[in-house]
C-alpha cells in the first residue's frame, strides 16, 4: 500500500472524500445520539426508583381508586389515601421471603385535610436506612432527620409557604411535632415526595387504627430479576399493584416508549443508510477510476495491491466519518441534555389526591435528561464505522477483481 | 533466441453470440534491444497484439514466449509480477495518476512491484527524470504540465523498473507532430541507453518511418515485415 497515494487521493478529491465522511458521520451521529437519548430516557424514568434505592414499589389499590377523581364522602382530618389500602403483615412476610428480593422497606402515606387545603405525610421506616423514603434524608438542607417520635422534617418549599422554621412546632392531626430538619426533594423523586416526613410509628399513631403500611419498597438482588419477581408477586399476592421504572415508560408514551430493540433498529437503519451511501459513492468512484486501476494492474500491481489501496482509502474515510460522527453525536446529545422532560407518575403511586388543586403538577416531575455517551457506545460507533469501511472495501474488491486491465485499456 | 517469440497466435473475442477474430495465426520473433513498430488501420489487431505481448490478455490459440517465459502458463498474479519485472507500458492518453506528482508517478511502480530500498528508488527516479528532461517539473502534478511532458513522464515511468521490454500503444496519437517526433527520439535514446526493446503501435505514417522493424497488420493478420536498411520478410 502506498500511503502517500492514499492521502493524496483523498486530499485531491476532497469533495468526494467529504461526502463519504459526512455520509458515515451522519449515520454514526444518529446512531450515537439515538442510543444516548434512549438510554437517557431509561435513566430518567428510573431516577425515582434509584433515588429511593428501590427496584419495585408495591401497593394495594382500592377498587374505587380506578375512579380516583371521585370525591370521597369524608374529607376532614387525617386519612389514608384513597388510592391504596393497608398491606397486611402476612403480605409483607410473603414479599420478604420472595426469591430475588434483597431487602424490603415500607412507609405509611397519609393525607391530612383541613381548612387550608391538604398536605401529605410520609411515615418513614427508620429501621431501613437505605431503602424507601428515608433516603430523602440525604437531601437535607438544614437540621437533621427525625430520630424519635414527635419530630418531623418538612419539605423546604412547604415550610417556606407555611412560614415554619427549624425548631418550630407544627401541629399534625392536632398533635405537636418539632421541626428538626428541612429538605429539598431531588428531581425525579415524586414517588417519595411529601410535605412532611416523620417516624413510621408517629404516622401509624396519627392514623387511628392504621397499624400497617401502605407502600412497600423492594430492592432486588439483581435488576435482571425484575420481571421474574413481578410475576411471582402477581401470583402470590393477587390484587396488589407493582410499579417499576417500566410503569413510568408506559404512562409517558412518545419517545420514552422506545424500547432497546427499537432504538437499536432505528439507529442501525440510520447506519445502514450511511453505509449504503458510502458503498454507492465509492463504487461510483471506482467506475470513474477504472482507467487508473487498469494502469496500476498493467504496471504490475496485483489485485491484492489495488484492493489494499482502495481498502485503505475506504477505511480511512469511514474511520474519519466515525470520529466526526461520534463528536457530532456527542454534541447533539450534550445539547439534548439541557432539555427537561416531564416524568409522569403512574396513578398507582400518585401521592396526591387526584381532585387536589395541583394534582397534575404534583404527579409530573421535570427531569433533566441525563444524557451521556459511554466509552462502550463510542467504541461500538467507531467499530461500526470501520465495519462500514470494510463492507465498502469488500464490494470494491469484488468489483475490481472483475476489472481486467486489457478490457479497461481497450476501452480507453 | 528472440526476446519475444510468437507462433500462430490467434485471439477471438465473444460479442454476444458472435465470435470476432482479432488476430489470426500471427507469427513473429523480436530480438532484444529492437525498436519495433506495429502499423495498421484501426481494428487491425495492433492493441490486441500488444496486450498479448504485455501479458494483459491471453491468446485463444498459439504459443507466446516473452523473455524466455511461456506467458500462457502464468496465472493472474504471476502475470502481474511478470509485467512488473519485465514490461513497461506507455499509453496514448499518458494515464498518469492525477493525484501524484511527476516524481511520484515515476516512483509508484517501484513501490508495489519491486521491493527496492528508498535510496536506490530515488536514484533511479532522478536519473530518469534527468534522462527525459523533466527534473524541473518533478514536483508538478499532471494537470500542470503539457501533453508532451506527460508522455515523457510516461516514458520514464515505463523504464523505472528496468524492464526488458516497453510496449507503447499509439504513444504519439495525442501529440502534435513536433512533440511526437521528440517522444520517438526520446524512446530511441532510452533504447540506446538502457538497451530496452521498444515496441510501439501507430497508424501515423510519418512516425512509422522512425522504427527499425515495421510489422504491418491488416484484419488481424500479419501482412508485412520491413527492416530499415534491410530486406523485407
Amino acid at each position: 500500500m502506498n500511503y502517500r497515494y492514499v492521502i493524496n487521493e483523498l486530499r485531491f478529491h476532497h469533495q468526494r472524500t467529504l461526502v463519504n465522511i459526512l455520509g458515515i458521520a451522519i449515520g454514526i451521529a444518529l446512531f450515537v445520539s439515538i442510543n444516548a437519548v434512549s438510554t437517557a430516557y431509561q435513566k430518567a424514568v428510573s431516577l425515582p426508583f434509584k433515588n429511593l434505592g428501590a427496584d419495585l414499589v408495591i401497593q394495594k389499590p382500592e377498587k374505587r381508586a380506578v375512579d380516583s377523581a371521585q370525591t370521597p364522602a369524608s374529607m376532614r382530618g387525617i386519612r389514608l389515601p384513597f388510592s391504596n389500602q393497608l398491606l397486611p403483615a402476612e403480605d409483607l412476610q410473603k414479599l420478604v421471603s420472595l426469591d430475588g428480593v434483597a431487602s424490603v422497606g415500607s412507609s405509611l402515606l397519609l393525607w391530612e385535610f383541613d381548612n387550608n387545603g391538604f398536605r401529605t405525610i410520609m411515615g418513614v421506616d427508620l429501621s431501613q436506612p437505605s431503602l424507601g423514603p428515608i433516603k430523602v434524608k440525604e437531601w437535607l438542607k438544614d437540621g437533621r432527620f427525625p430520630e424519635r417520635e414527635g419530630e418531623v422534617v418538612l419539605e423546604k418549599h412547604f415550610a417556606k409557604f407555611h412560614r415554619t422554621a427549624l425548631g418550630n412546632t407544627m401541629r399534625i392531626g392536632g398533635r405537636p411535632f418539632t421541626v428538626v430538619g428541612l429538605l429539598e426533594i431531588k428531581e425525579g423523586s415524586q414517588i417519595a415526595s411529601a410535605n412532611m416526613y416523620l417516624p413510621l410509628s408517629d404516622a401509624q399513631n396519627l392514623s387511628e387504627g392504621a397499624q400497617g403500611v401502605n407502600i412497600v419498597y423492594l430492592r432486588l438482588q439483581n435488576p435482571s430479576f425484575l420481571d421474574k419477581v413481578k410475576s411471582r408477586i402477581g401470583r402470590e399476592l393477587p390484587g396488589v399493584s407493582v410499579t417499576s421504572s417500566d410503569s413510568f415508560l408506559e404512562v409517558m408514551g412518545g419517545v420514552s416508549k422506545i424500547s432497546d430493540q427499537f432504538t437499536l433498529l432505528t439507529s442501525l437503519i440510520a447506519l445502514a443508510g450511511a453505509i449504503f451511501l458510502i458503498i454507492k459513492t465509492m463504487l461510483g468512484n471506482l467506475v470513474a477510476r477504472s482507467s487508473e486501476i487498469g494502469i496500476l494492474k498493467a504496471v504490475g500491481w496485483t489485485e491484492r495491491d489495488v484492493q489494499k489501496q482502495l481498502m485503505a482509502e475506504a477505511l480511512l474515510q469511514s474511520f474519519a466519518g466515525g470520529f466526526v460522527g461520534v463528536i457530532a453525536g456527542y454534541t447533539i446529545s450534550y445539547c439534548l441534555g439541557f432539555l427537561s422532560i416531564p416524568v409522569s407518575t403512574p396513578w398507582q403511586i400518585n401521592l396526591t389526591p387526584a381532585f387536589a388543586k395541583d394534582a397534575a403538577t404534583a404527579t409530573t416531575g421535570a427531569v433533566r435528561l441525563p444524557v451521556s455517551i459511554s466509552a462502550a457506545l463510542t467504541g461500538i460507533a467507531l467499530l461500526l464505522s470501520l465495519v462500514a469501511g470494510a463492507l465498502a472495501s469488500y464490494f470494491m474488491a469484488r468489483r475490481t477483481a472483475r476489472m481486467k486491465p486489457a478490457d479497461i485499456l481497450r476501452k480507453m | 533466441m528472440g526476446l519475444i517469440v510468437a507462433e500462430d497466435i490467434t485471439k477471438d473475442y465473444q460479442a454476444g453470440e458472435v465470435t470476432l477474430r482479432a488476430l489470426n495465426r500471427v507469427t513473429f520473433e523480436i530480438e532484444p534491444a529492437s525498436f519495433v513498430s506495429f502499423v495498421g488501420p484501426s481494428g487491425s489487431g495492433k492493441t490486441t497484439l500488444l496486450n498479448l505481448i504485455g501479458c494483459l490478455d491471453k491468446p485463444t490459440e498459439g504459443t507466446l514466449k516473452v523473455a524466455d517465459t511461456d506467458v500462457l502458463s502464468l496465472n493472474r498474479k504471476q502475470s502481474a509480477s511478470f509485467r512488473g519485472e519485465n514490461i513497461g507500458f506507455i499509453f496514448q492518453d499518458f494515464n498518469l495518476i492525477p493525484v501524484l506528482t511527476v516524481y511520484e508517478n515515476i516512483e509508484y511502480p517501484l513501490l508495489m512491484v519491486q521491493n527496492i530500498p528508498s535510496r536506490e528508488r530515488e536514484e533511479r527516479v532522478m536519473k530518469l527524470l534527468g534522462a527525459v528532461d523533466m527534473l524541473e517539473q518533478k514536483n508538478k502534478y499532471p494537470d500542470q504540465i503539457s501533453g508532451g511532458q506527460k508522455q515523457r513522464v510516461a516514458v520514464a515511468r515505463a523504464l523505472v523498473t528496468n524492464p526488458r521490454l516497453v510496449l507503447a500503444d499509439e504513444p504519439t496519437a495525442n501529440l502534435d507532430s513536433k512533440t511526437a517526433y521528440m517522444i520517438i527520439e526520446l524512446m530511441k535514446k532510452m533504447r540506446d541507453e538502457f538497451e530496452t526493446t521498444f515496441i510501439f503501435s501507430t497508424h501515423d505514417q510519418k512516425i512509422v518511418g522512425e522504427a527499425e522493424i515495421i510489422y504491418t497488420l491488416e484484419d488481424g493478420e500479419l501482412k508485412d515485415r520491413q527492416v530499415k536498411g534491410g530486406a523485407n520478410g
